[in-house]
């Protein structure tokens, strides 16, 4: 996945990563001129030793220079962020809700009758259109950051934030917490899958339909009580204290994009939940025989 | 006054020279340890528990034990200590963890404890000598070189009060009466001669399982007590384990299920699993909560406080591996979610499930689910169904 400030794929990225280059390259061309001044003042001729120490120089260079440049920056940095906040009033194609929990991304898109579709810990967005994130959080702040798609928006409980993005080419980018949020701070990270808006629409149908698992695993996962927190839609499963799993075998990762997704990774995870995420809310289940732990993943596995 | 002239000798002493006062000091402190490790290693003393305190040594002794049971016994309020749940949970226990050392009405201890020194006295004499405080301290703690031992479970301070409880109402108490109190109303089956004279159990041991949760048509003896009747094997078993292992805390279910050969823990299971769910009158009793509220918290949880649903684990559809809580009864269903919430039961697979749980329950919520529970019936085979 990736996870860069210098490959932008939208123009959110893109004016961020254009001030970086201006930053780091002027402040590049700032620093050799000043080792060239060392340099001469130390081994250059009489003549340009006496001009280095005149005081005009050091006025012009050591006030007028910085003065102008930082104001000049500072301006450019204000129309940056202008363009930012304008874009935040346009109207978006597609709105989808995050909200940063401890220590996961509850995940929502708008269905078509007005309905919600339920996602988690994983964002997928279509290319070329404008995409408006509505960031909130119901415990503590957080924030969210995509780096190479957009400077990161904090999530504060009681707010509502709005990120907008227009992602420009499809590829899987990740996003992260950057705002520390507790123990797990570090292990709450998340998938985004920019797709060609053709895939993004069909995947968006796929994802309201309800589930379409069976066999041992669903009817050990309602037995032994995940319905109590995660919903799998089209069965039993309604609880909506945890993410919802309806198409969790899709995903790319598992456990807000700690584990590459797969059987093994559905394992680990039911078994050691806490040691693979330290005081992660959902109990460990490692006392369930071997082959029950592997029907969970396997069902879990076949929800794509 | 002689003291104090003493120690003004010494302070005068200390204040002129006092490189020589602590020579003193120290050359004191090194003769008397020298003078008690040659007294030790001579073996002039007398260990032996057939010869007695001299008198002297007794009344020091038990001088000490006093003031010490005196100066650290806790000051808390005990629970209702009358109430008849917690005294006939305590008096089960008494006749299978204390009898023996200690008698009861109408049956001395052992022979062979009455040779221990200090021999463990007869409780009906001397509860009354102590406060109920005291006796917690004495029950949760036990004493040292007295061959009083300690509450196997630290952390369960419930059940040590309930030992108290029957404390309080042992003096005077006459046979009859304890066996009313202690033994359930369990009738030991009668054993022959060979099974008597080959059975590598004591007899003691018959019927300890019942004495508390009861056997065919009849439940718990105390609300304090969970209704085994209907259970899955699969949960009795893993309880028993669990408790075997030290990873559920009890006083009195740790010592039971530790005696337990793997073959004992099946049979039991088995034989607890198949007995028809009891009819689950009286276990609503004095239940405090609202029933309908508990109904609500356990068909749909409260997401906003991050509580599942309890009925998704403990419902008619739940896994063997849980048990069944329609009609437990509601004293017991609270202590247990007070205990998981004050921190204390244990580190079981299950007890990780649970407790998080049971932290985010305020007491009236606690009440009302346990309400719930049990209200509903057993026998109808729908374990919570609403």
């Amino acid at each position: 996945m990736m996870q860069s400030v210098l490959d932008p794929g939208g123009p959110q990225a893109d004016r961020i990563a254009h001030l970086t280059m201006i930053l780091f390259g002027g402040g590049s061309a700032i620093l050799l001129l000043v080792l060239a001044a060392i340099g001469l003042a130390l081994w250059g001729p009489s003549a340009v030793r006496r001009m280095l120490a005149s005081d005009r120089l050091v006025i012009a260079a050591g006030i007028v220079f910085p003065v102008a440049l930082l104001s000049a920056l500072l301006a450019y940095g204000l129309v940056v962020m202008r363009s930012s906040i304008a874009q935040a009033d346009t109207k978006a194609d597609v709105t989808i809700h995050v909200v940063g929990e401890q220590w996961w991304w509850r995940v929502a898109y708008a269905g078509a009758d007005g309905t919600k579709i339920a996602e988690a810990n994983e964002v997928r967005l279509p290319v070329g259109r404008i995409v408006e994130m509505v960031l909130t959080s119901p415990d503590v702040i957080h924030s969210a950051w995509i780096p190479a798609l957009a400077g990161k928006v904090d999530m504060i409980p009681g707010r509502t934030n709005r990120l907008v993005l227009e992602p420009t080419r499809a590829g899987v980018f990740r996003g992260q917490c950057a705002e520390f949020c507790g123990t797990s701070h570090a292990l709450m990270a998340f998938a985004v899958v920019v797709m060609e808006p053709e895939a993004f629409d069909a995947w968006l149908a796929r994802e309201a339909a309800p589930a379409a698992g069976a066999g041992a695993g669903a009817e050990l996962f309602v037995a032994l009580g995940c319905g109590g927190c995660h919903a799998i839609r089209g069965t039993a499963a309604r609880g909506v204290i945890g993410p919802d799993l309806t198409h969790v075998g899709g995903r790319e990762t598992l456990g807000a994009g700690i584990l590459p997704n797969g059987h093994a990774a559905f394992v680990r995870w039911i078994a050691a939940t806490g040691e693979v995420k330290p005081e992660v809310r959902m109990p460990a289940f490692g006392m369930l025989p071997r082959a029950e732990l592997e029907d969970l993943a396997r069902y879990l596995g076949s929800l794509r | 006054v002689l003291r104090l002239r003493w120690l003004k000798l010494l302070s005068r002493l200390a204040l002129k020279r006092p490189l020589q006062a602590a020579a003193c000091v120290v050359a004191v402190i090194v003769l008397v340890a020298v003078g008690v490790i040659v007294f030790a290693w001579s073996g002039l003393y007398n260990v032996a528990a057939s010869r007695g305190h001299w008198y002297v040594v007794d009344r020091f002794l038990r001088f000490g034990m006093e003031n010490s049971v005196r100066a650290r016994a806790p000051d808390v309020k005990p629970p209702a200590l009358d109430d008849p749940d917690l005294v006939r949970l305590g008096g089960a226990h008494y006749h299978g963890g204390c009898a023996f050392c200690h008698g009861a009405p109408g049956s001395r201890s052992s022979p062979i404890v009455q040779t221990m020194l200090p021999p463990p006295p007869d409780l009906q004499e001397q509860v009354p000598l102590w406060t109920n405080q005291e006796l917690f301290w004495l029950v949760k703690h036990g004493l040292k070189y007295a061959g009083m031992p300690a509450w196997p479970a630290q952390d369960r301070d419930d059940e040590v009060w309930a030992v108290v409880a029957f404390l309080r109402r042992l003096p005077g108490l006459d046979p009859a009466g304890y066996e009313s109190i202690a033994l359930g109303g369990v009738e030991p089956d009668p054993s022959g001669g060979r099974q008597l004279a080959t059975a590598e159990s004591s007899p003691d041991a018959v019927g300890a399982c019942a004495r508390c949760h009861g056997s065919e048509g009849q439940g718990p003896t105390s609300a304090l007590v969970p209704r085994l009747a209907g259970q899955s094997v699969e949960w009795l078993t893993r309880a028993l384990h669990d408790y075997a292992a030290g990873a559920r805390h009890s006083g009195i279910m740790q010592p039971l299920a530790a005696a337990l050969s793997p073959r004992a823990v099946t049979e039991l299971a088995q034989y607890y699993a198949g007995l028809p769910p009891s009819s689950p009158e009286g276990a609503a009793a004095r239940a405090s909560g609202s029933i309908e509220n508990g109904r609500r918290l356990a068909t749909d949880g409260d997401a906003a406080a991050e509580l599942p649903a309890c009925l998704s684990c403990h419902g008619p559809s739940g896994s063997r591996e849980y048990p069944r809580l329609a009609g437990q009864p509601a004293r017991y269903l609270s202590a247990q979610l007070m205990a998981w919430r004050g921190g204390k039961g244990g580190a079981s697979a299950t007890h990780a499930i649970m407790a998080p749980i049971a932290r985010r329950l305020n007491d009236r919520q606690i009440a009302d689910v346990s309400a719930f529970f049990a209200s509903l019936s057993p026998v109808s085979g729908e374990a919570g169904r609403p």
